[in-house]
C-alpha cells in the first residue's frame, strides 16, 4: 500500500519547470519554425536533404511539445504508453496506405508494378 | 505538492486519474483519425486532372498562423502552471490569451480558405481540394472546439472566486487537448505546406 501511495504521489507531483524555462522552450520552438521556413525557401539548393531535414525538425518540435508542454516527461509512464500506441498505429497506417496507393498508376503499369500485359501465343 | 492536489486524489488500479487517462486515450484515437485524413491527402494531392494544385499555397501567411498556434501552446502551458501553483490571475490571463490566439488562428484559416476559393480551389474542384479542405478543416474544427472548451474553463474560473479543488486538473486536461491540436498542426504544416510534391 505504501508503495502504491508513493507511485500515486509521484504521478501527482507538478512539473518542476519554471516560467523562464517554458519561455525558453517557446523560443526554441519559434526558432525551429523559422529554420523550417527558411529551408522551404531554398528547395533546390538543399536538394535531397530538404525533406528529411524538415521531417526531423518537425519531429523535434513534436517531441518538445509532448514531453514538456503536455508533461509526458514528468507524468505517469501509462500515459506515454497509451499515446505512443495510438501514434505508432497512426504512423503505420499512414505509411501503409501511402505505400500501397501512392504509386503512380502510369509508373506502375509502365514500370512493371502491375506487370506487362499477358502475351497470348496462339 | 499543493493542498489542491491532495484533495483531488482518488486511488485507481492504474494509479492515475481516470479523467486524465480518458483524455489520453481520446488523444491516442485522434492520432488515428488525423493519420487516415493525412494519408488520404498524400494520396490525392498529385492526382488532380483539373484546377489548382499545391502551387496555390502561400505559406508566408500559414507560417504566421503556425507561429500563433505555437505561442498559444506556450500561453496554455503557463495557464496550467498558474493553476497548479495557485496563481489565479496568471491562469485567467493565460487562458484568455490562448483563446484569443486560437481565434486568430481560425481567422487566418478562414482567410486562407476564402483566398483559395476565389482562386478556384474549393471542396468540389478536384481530389486535392477535397482532401486538403477536409484535412485542414477538420483541424480547424478541433481548434474551434478547443476555443469553446477553454472559454468554458475561463468562465467557470471567473464565476468561482479562487482556484477550486479540481481546477488544476481540469485546466491540465484542457491543456492536453489544446497541445494535441498544436502538435497535429506541427505535422500538417510540415507535410502539407513545407514539403513540396513528393
Amino acid at each position: 500500500m505504501a508503495e502504491m501511495d508513493a507511485v500515486h504521489d509521484a504521478h501527482n507531483e507538478h512539473p518542476t519547470t519554471t516560467i523562464r524555462e517554458y519561455l525558453l522552450i517557446g523560443l526554441v520552438l519559434s526558432v525551429i519554425t523559422a529554420i523550417e521556413l527558411v529551408m522551404s525557401l531554398y528547395t533546390t539548393a538543399l536538394g535531397a536533404i530538404l525533406i528529411p531535414g524538415l521531417l526531423i525538425f518537425s519531429a523535434i518540435k513534436f517531441i518538445i511539445v509532448v514531453a514538456m508542454f503536455m508533461h509526458l516527461k514528468f507524468d505517469s509512464i501509462r500515459f506515454t504508453q497509451i499515446f505512443a500506441f495510438g501514434f505508432v498505429l497512426a504512423a503505420s497506417l499512414l505509411t501503409a496506405v501511402v505505400v500501397l496507393f501512392g504509386i503512380d498508376a502510369s509508373d506502375a503499369i509502365g514500370g512493371g508494378f502491375i506487370g506487362d500485359p499477358i502475351e497470348h501465343h496462339d | 505538492m499543493s493542498a489542491a492536489t491532495h484533495e483531488t486524489e482518488h486511488h485507481t488500479s492504474l494509479g492515475v486519474d481516470n479523467r486524465k487517462l480518458l483524455m489520453w486515450i481520446f488523444l491516442a484515437s485522434e492520432c488515428l483519425f488525423f493519420g487516415s485524413l493525412l494519408s488520404t491527402y498524400l494520396i490525392f494531392k498529385g492526382e488532380s486532372l483539373s484546377g489548382p494544385g499545391t502551387d496555390i499555397f502561400a505559406f508566408e501567411i500559414t507560417s504566421i498562423s503556425t507561429f500563433v498556434l505555437l505561442m498559444s501552446s506556450l500561453s496554455m502551458v503557463l495557464a496550467v502552471y498558474g493553476a497548479q501553483h495557485g496563481q489565479l490571475g496568471l491562469m485567467k490571463l493565460m487562458l484568455l490569451i490562448t483563446i484569443l490566439l486560437g481565434l486568430t488562428f481560425l481567422g487566418f484559416q478562414v482567410y486562407e480558405f476564402k483566398t483559395f476559393a476565389s482562386e478556384g480551389l474549393t471542396l468540389s474542384t478536384n481530389q486535392f481540394g477535397a482532401s486538403f479542405f477536409v484535412l485542414t478543416g477538420t483541424h480547424g474544427c478541433h481548434v474551434g472546439v478547443g476555443v469553446i472548451y477553454l472559454t468554458s474553463l475561463l468562465i467557470s474560473s471567473v464565476r468561482r472566486n479562487g482556484i477550486g479543488k479540481e481546477t488544476p486538473l481540469y485546466i491540465d486536461i484542457g491543456g492536453l487537448y489544446w497541445h494535441f491540436v498544436d502538435i497535429v498542426w506541427i505535422v500538417l504544416f510540415t507535410v502539407v505546406y513545407l514539403i513540396p510534391a513528393y
